[in-house]
């Protein structure tokens, strides 16, 4: 683990892969709920919000570069309130990653593979994802930048393409008819970007953990500015009030669009195709987090132990919501619990080492790797 | 001499071949030339081959002459070792010559050889017989003489068959390895070109040879690429291709992580690039290690051409590459999950080829595609006589005769004649094998799953080749990790002026390649020399 080859860029990518994942495709419905035509500024928010979090987790990182925060965790709070925090980490990355490999099994059974079960479509994507969790850090660092463009391009494109079809007025006024749900809905949203606190365990392998600021500053405009793009997009092409109606807008929005010249008549299932490389790299990044949280509580060198020992209890949570209504609710209330983990949790940690003036070892001292 | 010292160090963990030489290992040349003679006959004694021819030495001193007959060169033999040996020189007539002095005068004034060494180990005695060298033993002398007489036909130096180019060199490797040593010699004729030799395999004791250039290769490449070699002990090394199966870094990857070449610019090009090359004695293929996926679709032509267009050629063949790994799976996805993404109107006219045909998608096109592996195996058994015969028989008619016959639709067969088409424009043939295995899979799991059933495969195989290393450099650089310089000779091919740096994943000791401003270097002194102004006889007119 000691071998930091993680450069600012690969950094980055493992932030967008992350974040950008099969939230993207109900977002617009999250958004518009909350504030109908403010759904772009509730997305920014929610973005904001997030990146409070996800600066939490940098500044600590940089304060104890050879460390992940389960390993920070004990130096600050003390071993035993700390193994709780690591519990609560690690029974919530593994619930998030059981809710995005089932919410994706959803959305592919629903629009695609019709008489699949559901059982069937999880476990291919939790099997895909325990099987890449079995490389060292810097060969998943490469699996999130290799398909970082397969993240931009599909969406950046469906966004374009639907520009014939948008309505500016639908995104008036920017800041919503009611101000009242804009809370919950920062909140809702901020939750999909929980991906980031991957980060945690990326900076002990950066080669720069003094730059790992960069890396979430950058990681962080790129997804949020594609979310707020799409939901931007989603608004203004049906309007506030038809995407109450719809379970993926996303989804629908690439129904709607083609490409010119008629080369494919619809893009969904193009879309959903290549979106399956964004759900991947979401899922291997928080099962990684899982597995590298626990091989760290439990003292251990190597996380690949774990690889396939907690795949039948994701996969057996995965199936416990009894519907999409059902999964939905599980999801929204989960992501707004996980807020504290992600967010509150860190700045406790911050606050405490601030206070009691914790830090752990300067990298620069140190011969960094030759290599880059 | 390297070679020795290999041999004596394989020989060591060797305990069953060679067995007999292990048993006399040590053993010294008695001043008795019978007893050598005897020794000599007793191991080589049998083969018809062998000849040994009893002589004197100046007339008066007894000596024999050992070789096998068909691996030296005769008229050598006759006129530059046993005629000057039985004359004594004119300088010295006259003189008498003891037996104490007589190795001097026989080394120093007599033989008129260049290959020549002293030897007195009996084992080394009989090895050398056996690698071609001609042995002289005189009575009285605890020591032979070794003579470099090998002489093995071979054939002319030819156009690479493999790898042909337009414009570019049109050498390519033959067997014997002095010859491919001085093929990459007289390209790179530079003193820090270093050529190691060690020999592998008990029983053919192959010599191999490495090389690279000192001062650019990082040594750390040389001594692992050392070590892997000298640690492989195997029977025989009949071609490079037995060696790159020990030295590769995955075993189980379909995926090539050594590159062969017969081209030997090509070598040269990639040990300017601070890359290691191996040869064997025996094959015309030299092996280039450490090897990123990328290098299996450039190719020579590449650079000799100018780069606007052989960049779109480039691009071609990327795509060529793409479609012989997807074209099918995608194909038989819509045609049985998706057919609402293609055009109404095409596909209708799907449906229409495929009315007749009872087999689902996936059944019809794995009936094709492997008909058209055998068809491809079979082209390559046939005499060449037959063989183009064959192949037009093999895709006109059978083609034709399976879409009337109600086997498959015409537009499984364009597919994948599109797919086998794209997969011979990949110019490693190693690589191009490994896409065509990968292509099986991913037809099931199109037929199983559809576009998300090609997606997990595609998936399977990038995180596979992301995990790949070949010596330590990840397969896929430059592309991931991400080094802008190297970028420019991946999709693309940068302008020889604008790469200016050798590949820094082989971490080279010399980065640079050129003179920092060679572009301005050589648009600067542009200059019109023939400018229609200054022509003195328009002006007049």
């Amino acid at each position: 683990m000691q071998d930091r080859q993680i450069t600012v860029i690969q950094a980055a990518a493992i932030l967008v892969s992350s974040i950008i994942g099969v939230g993207v495709l109900a977002l617009p419905l999250f958004a518009v709920k909350a504030a109908e035509s403010g759904a772009p500024l509730v997305t920014f928010l929610g973005m904001l919000l997030a990146f409070v979090g996800l600066f939490l987790i940098t500044v600590l990182g940089m304060r104890f570069p050879d460390k992940s925060v389960i390993e920070y965790s004990q130096d600050i709070i003390g071993k035993g309130l700390a193994s709780f925090g690591s519990v609560l980490i690690i029974v919530f990355f593994a619930v998030l990653t059981s809710l995005t490999a089932r919410e994706f099994g959803e959305v592919v059974v629903t629009s695609v593979l019709r008489s699949t079960p559901v059982e069937v479509t999880v476990i291919v994507m939790l099997l895909l994802a325990a099987i890449s969790t079995r490389n060292e850090i810097t060969t998943i660092a490469y699996i999130h930048t290799f398909y970082f463009p397969l993240l931009l391009v599909p969406v950046l494109l469906i966004v374009a393409l639907s520009l014939k079809n948008a309505e500016a007025i639908n995104l008036l006024p920017v800041w919503g008819n009611e101000s009242k749900g804009m809370m919950k809905g920062t909140l809702t949203i901020a939750a999909l970007f929980q991906g980031t606190f991957v980060l945690s365990a990326v900076i002990p392998s950066m080669n720069k953990p003094q730059n790992a600021m960069k890396a979430s500053i950058g990681g962080m405009l790129i997804a949020g500015g594609l979310y707020v793009i799409i939901v931007a997009a989603a608004v203004s092409v049906f309007g506030a009030e038809e995407i109450k109606q719809l379970l993926w807008p996303t989804l629908e929005l690439a129904k709607a669009t083609s490409l010119p010249a008629n080369i494919l008549e619809r893009l969904d299932a193009a879309f959903l195709a290549v979106w399956v490389t964004a759900v991947f790299t979401t899922l291997l990044s928080s099962y990684f987090l899982t597995i590298h949280s626990i091989s760290k509580l439990f003292r251990l060198k190597d996380h690949k132990l774990f690889s396939y020992f907690i795949l039948p209890f994701v996969f057996t949570m995965a199936m416990l919501p009894q519907n999409i209504v059902e999964m939905y609710e599980i999801i929204v209330n989960v992501g707004q619990i996980g807020l504290c983990i992600t967010i509150v949790y860190p700045g406790l940690l911050l606050l405490i080492s601030i206070l009691r003036k914790k830090r752990g070892n300067s990298v620069e001292k140190k011969k960094v790797d030759q290599n880059r | 001499m390297p070679i020795n010292k290999k041999k004596s160090k394989t020989k060591a963990i060797a305990v069953g071949p060679s067995s007999v030489l292990e048993r006399h290992k040590g053993e010294q040349i008695s001043t008795q030339m019978e007893q050598t003679i005897s020794f000599i006959q007793n191991i080589l004694g049998v083969n018809e081959d062998l000849t040994i021819r009893r002589f004197h030495v100046f007339g008066q001193h007894p000596a024999v002459i050992i070789y096998f007959s068909n691996m030296v060169n005769q008229s050598t033999i006759n006129v530059d070792i046993v005629k000057p040996l039985m004359y004594v020189p004119n300088h010295l007539i006259g003189c008498s010559i003891e037996i104490g002095q007589l190795i001097d005068v026989l080394q120093n004034d007599t033989l008129y050889h260049g290959e020549s060494e002293l030897e007195s180990e009996l084992t080394t005695l009989i090895e050398s017989i056996l690698r071609g060298e001609t042995v002289v033993v005189v009575d009285g002398l605890d020591k032979a003489f070794l003579l470099g007489t090998r002489n093995i036909d071979k054939r002319a130096i030819d156009q690479p068959a493999t790898e042909q180019v337009i414009r570019g060199p049109r050498e390519g490797f033959i067997e014997p390895l002095g010859t491919n040593i001085s093929l990459i010699r007289y390209r790179l004729q530079s003193p820090d070109l270093r050529v190691e030799t060690m020999g592998i395999g008990r029983r053919t004791k192959s010599k191999v040879a490495i090389c690279y250039m000192d001062g650019i290769t990082n040594p750390k490449l040389v001594k692992e690429v050392n070590r892997r070699l000298s640690k492989i002990d195997i029977d025989g090394v009949l071609d490079s291709g037995y060696l790159e199966q020990f030295i590769e870094d995955n075993h189980y990857s379909p995926f090539p992580q050594v590159q062969y070449t017969e081209r030997p610019d090509k070598v040269v090009a990639n040990l300017l690039e601070g890359r290691v090359s191996i040869l064997v004695d025996g094959s015309p293929l030299a092996l280039v290690v450490p090897t990123v996926f990328s290098q299996f679709y450039q190719t020579v032509e590449d650079y000799t051409e100018r780069y606007l267009l052989m960049s779109s050629i480039r691009l071609a063949r990327l795509i060529a590459l793409m479609f012989s790994l997807i074209f099918p799976s995608i194909y038989v996805s819509i045609i049985s999950f998706n057919p609402e993404l293609i055009p109404t109107e095409f596909a209708v006219a799907v449906a229409g080829g495929r009315a007749g045909v009872p087999f689902p998608a996936i059944i019809e096109v794995l009936i094709i595609e492997i008909s058209m592996e055998v068809l491809r195996e079979a082209t390559i058994r046939l005499p060449q006589q037959v063989g183009g015969a064959l192949s037009i028989v093999g895709v006109l008619v059978i083609g034709q005769a399976a879409v009337s016959a109600g086997f498959a639709s015409p537009i499984t067969i364009v597919i994948i004649a599109l797919t086998t088409i794209g997969s011979f424009a990949t110019p490693a043939y190693n690589a191009a094998l490994a896409l065509r295995l990968l292509r099986f899979p991913l037809i099931i799991l199109a037929g199983t799953f559809g576009l998300y059933g090609v997606m997990i495969g595609l998936i399977l195989i990038a995180n596979h080749l992301l995990s790949l290393k070949s010596f330590g450099v990840p397969y896929l650089s430059p592309l991931v990790p991400t080094e802008f310089q190297g970028v420019k000779d991946l999709i693309i091919r940068g302008p020889l002026w604008a790469m200016n740096k050798r590949p820094s994943f082989l971490q080279p000791m010399d980065a640079s390649k050129m003179a920092a401003n060679e572009l301005d270097n050589s648009t600067d002194q542009a200059s019109n020399a023939l400018d229609p102004k200054n022509d003195i006889n328009q002006q007049e007119g």
